[in-house]
């Protein structure tokens, strides 16, 4: 699969179908990789699909001028349908080579997993459902659903719904009740423990901005925590404020946001945001039967009026 | 002074008796994320850790802090200042985290001074503790410093298996020994095998960078669009890297006002970010490639010109919690010696 993609990526930048080609290389840490954007068709032999292809790469589309090749797993291609449907990007200026997705290796499992830092880890392999750790010459199995990332545990589409060429066999969701677990928890907490829940995990946000920056639905020109006139929020790490923040952000992206979960990943200081936005697509899903980036002819959930989904006010 | 050291269980006892005089700081989990925490008595489990995600800087430097509370009044404003933190001692600090605090006291301490830093700094004991097992992403011996050896700490604490060599470095240090109980005297095999694991700490980093002429590589490659283009090409312009390193000290202010009172706070800011340099005619940044190479260059071309030391201490935080593996060692590595056309 790496070697047909490093041809078909090749072959788009020599043939001037695109202008520029977006996928993964190896990063420089074990067990990385990193986002690799280029215009020179030498370095698509750099390419690689792995179990550690982390980022929602559709967070580049909109910062790039012109025609672009673009590796989606199932989650990329969400976010790229979102933002064809908000006109944010033009779905005849992508060439998309679609991945399927058997989800993605989450390195804080795997360190809990082993009770060691990835640095003292020798090898992570996975083979179909079981991931393999190796560890100073012993080897420990487990189950790959131990050391996935909760997203892609909850991943409804793993294999690209827009694309242009598909490498390889399309992967069926995992559907795992693992990815909603946190979820649980918090709801049957009472709220005044939920406050308090929320109280120590936003103290600890440092406002890097990491959760909004690599997040595909997070395109606005001018962030509201960056206004002045009026000042929203006090740009500074107050855990209130914090909490106004990810609040408001997260209502921005509802009905775009796609349960990628890169700003949990993203998160320095592991705060649980996905609890946050897997729990408003739920909502999205339940009041207005809507899934983020299915289907690119949809209109934009939060942009459009439809008279029967109305409240009495409006009608 | 000759050197002591102290049984690793006798730890405990140790930070109660300097809790008597100090508000003593470890490295600590408990809220989440590593950091350095209030000393509570117990859990030393983190004398086997690496380091900390959130840097100790943020003990002098804190992600946010109160700068006064003021008050209208008949005559103008009343202003209060945020009570004094007392004392504080931190435990466990590494030989890059601690490096990082006297590269910051060259422009809070030296360039001018700044109170509300240095009211905490000129009070507080740094007690350092040496790697054993430096991570993947560390580059400390690129800039001059040992994991395991530092001259910015009071006392330096070396791993020698069931004990710690305890190293006396200032003048703070030794009085501090002076006046603690439960130290033992280092025997010569005791000092051999401090010198040994210090030795072995040092060769397990690997990641490294050319620092030689590095400040002018920079400047001959400054005005290279396209060198840094390609550079910045995957970075997000999030704050992580600058706000988690532990010698960037830019900050912003802030008022909160309510009515005829409020607080003045200072926080944390960032390079990354296009607001830092957003003026309201214009924004000489806004460009993410100007940011990018704005934070290269101050770091290992400006600071070391004008305060003269590189900004930078090798602890390898900016590697390994950028959500897209921007690498500073890749690229320093790939700065290049000409700039082209000259």
């Amino acid at each position: 699969m790496e070697q047909k993609l490093r041809n078909e990526a090749r072959a788009l930048l020599e043939q001037g179908k695109v202008d520029w080609f977006i996928g993964f290389e190896a990063g420089s840490l074990k067990f990385t990789t990193t986002p690799l954007i280029t215009k020179d068709k030498n370095d698509t032999n750099r390419l690689v699909i792995n179990p550690f292809i982390v980022n929602n790469l559709a967070n580049f589309l909109t910062e790039i001028k012109g025609r672009v090749g673009i590796v989606a797993k199932g989650c990329e291609s969400r976010s790229i349908v979102s933002l064809i449907q908000d006109n944010k990007v033009v779905r005849e200026n992508m060439v998309i080579l679609g991945i399927p997705c058997p989800g993605v290796i989450d390195l804080s499992k795997v360190e809990r997993l082993a009770d060691k830092d990835r640095d003292e880890l020798d090898d992570i392999v996975r083979e179909k459902d079981r991931v393999t750790i190796k560890v100073k010459g012993k080897t420990k199995g487990f189950p790959a659903t131990e050391v996935l990332f909760d997203h892609c545990l909850a991943c409804e589409l793993p294999t690209p719904q827009e694309y242009d060429i598909l490498l390889g066999e399309p992967s069926s969701p995992i559907a795992s009740p693992v990815a909603q677990e946190g979820i649980k928890k918090l709801k049957q907490m009472t709220p005044e423990q939920r406050w308090g829940f929320w109280e120590k995990e936003l103290s600890r946000c440092i406002r890097c901005y990491a959760c909004r920056n690599v997040c595909p639905a997070c395109f606005c020109q001018r962030c509201f925590v960056e206004e002045t006139e009026p000042q929203w929020v006090l740009p500074a790490p107050r855990w209130q404020d914090n909490l106004l923040f990810q609040i408001t952000r997260n209502i921005h992206v509802a009905g775009r946001c796609t349960d990628c979960g890169e700003c949990e990943r993203a998160c320095p200081v592991n705060i649980p945001l996905r609890s946050l936005t897997r729990e408003m697509y739920d909502i999205v899903g339940e009041l207005f039967q809507f899934k983020a980036g299915m289907d690119k002819d949809a209109l934009p959930l939060m942009t459009h009026y439809e008279e029967k989904e109305a409240e009495d006010l409006f009608r | 002074m000759a050197n002591r050291k102290i049984n690793k269980r006798d730890i405990v006892k140790l930070l109660n008796q300097w809790g008597q005089e100090f508000a003593v700081f470890v490295p600590s989990r408990e809220s989440g994320v590593a950091t350095m925490a209030r000393w509570e008595g117990k859990d030393t489990g983190f004398l086997d850790w690496y380091r900390n995600t959130i840097v100790p800087k943020a003990n002098f430097l804190p992600a946010m802090e109160e700068m006064f509370h003021f008050q209208k009044n008949k005559e103008g404003y009343n202003i209060e200042l945020p009570p004094d933190g007392g004392k504080q001692l931190i435990f466990g600090i590494r030989p890059c985290d601690a490096r990082a605090l006297t590269i910051i006291d060259a422009n809070f301490k030296d360039l001018y001074k700044d109170p509300y830093y240095l009211n905490k700094r000129s009070s507080a004991v740094l007690i350092g503790l040496g790697c054993t097992n430096p991570g993947e992403s560390c580059f400390c011996t690129s800039l001059g410093i040992s994991p395991a050896e530092s001259k910015d700490v009071d006392l330096m604490l070396t791993d020698i298996g069931n004990e710690f060599l305890v190293e006396p470095i200032s003048a703070t240090g030794k009085e501090l020994i002076a006046k603690t109980s439960g130290l033992k005297e280092a025997t010569k095999n005791d000092e051999a095998r401090a010198k040994e694991g210090k030795k072995t700490a040092y060769d397990k980093v690997t990641r490294k960078i050319d620092t030689d002429g590095i400040g002018d590589r920079l400047l001959t490659c400054f005005d290279d669009q396209d060198f840094w283009e390609k550079v910045a090409a995957k970075c997000v312009s999030c704050g992580i890297c600058t706000l988690l390193c532990p010698t960037c000290y830019c900050f912003d202010i802030n008022d909160e006002l309510i009515r005829q009172q409020g607080t003045r706070f200072r926080s944390l800011d960032s390079c990354a970010f296009p607001a830092y340099t957003k003026m309201p005619m214009e924004n000489p940044r806004a460009e993410k490639w100007k940011r990018v190479r704005q934070k290269v260059c101050h770091k290992y071309g400006f600071f070391p010109m004008n305060l003269n030391a590189i900004a930078c201490t090798g602890c390898g935080r900016c590697i390994r919690l950028c959500p897209v593996n921007w690498d500073i060692t890749q690229v320093l590595n790939s700065v290049p010696a000409k700039v082209k056309g000259v």
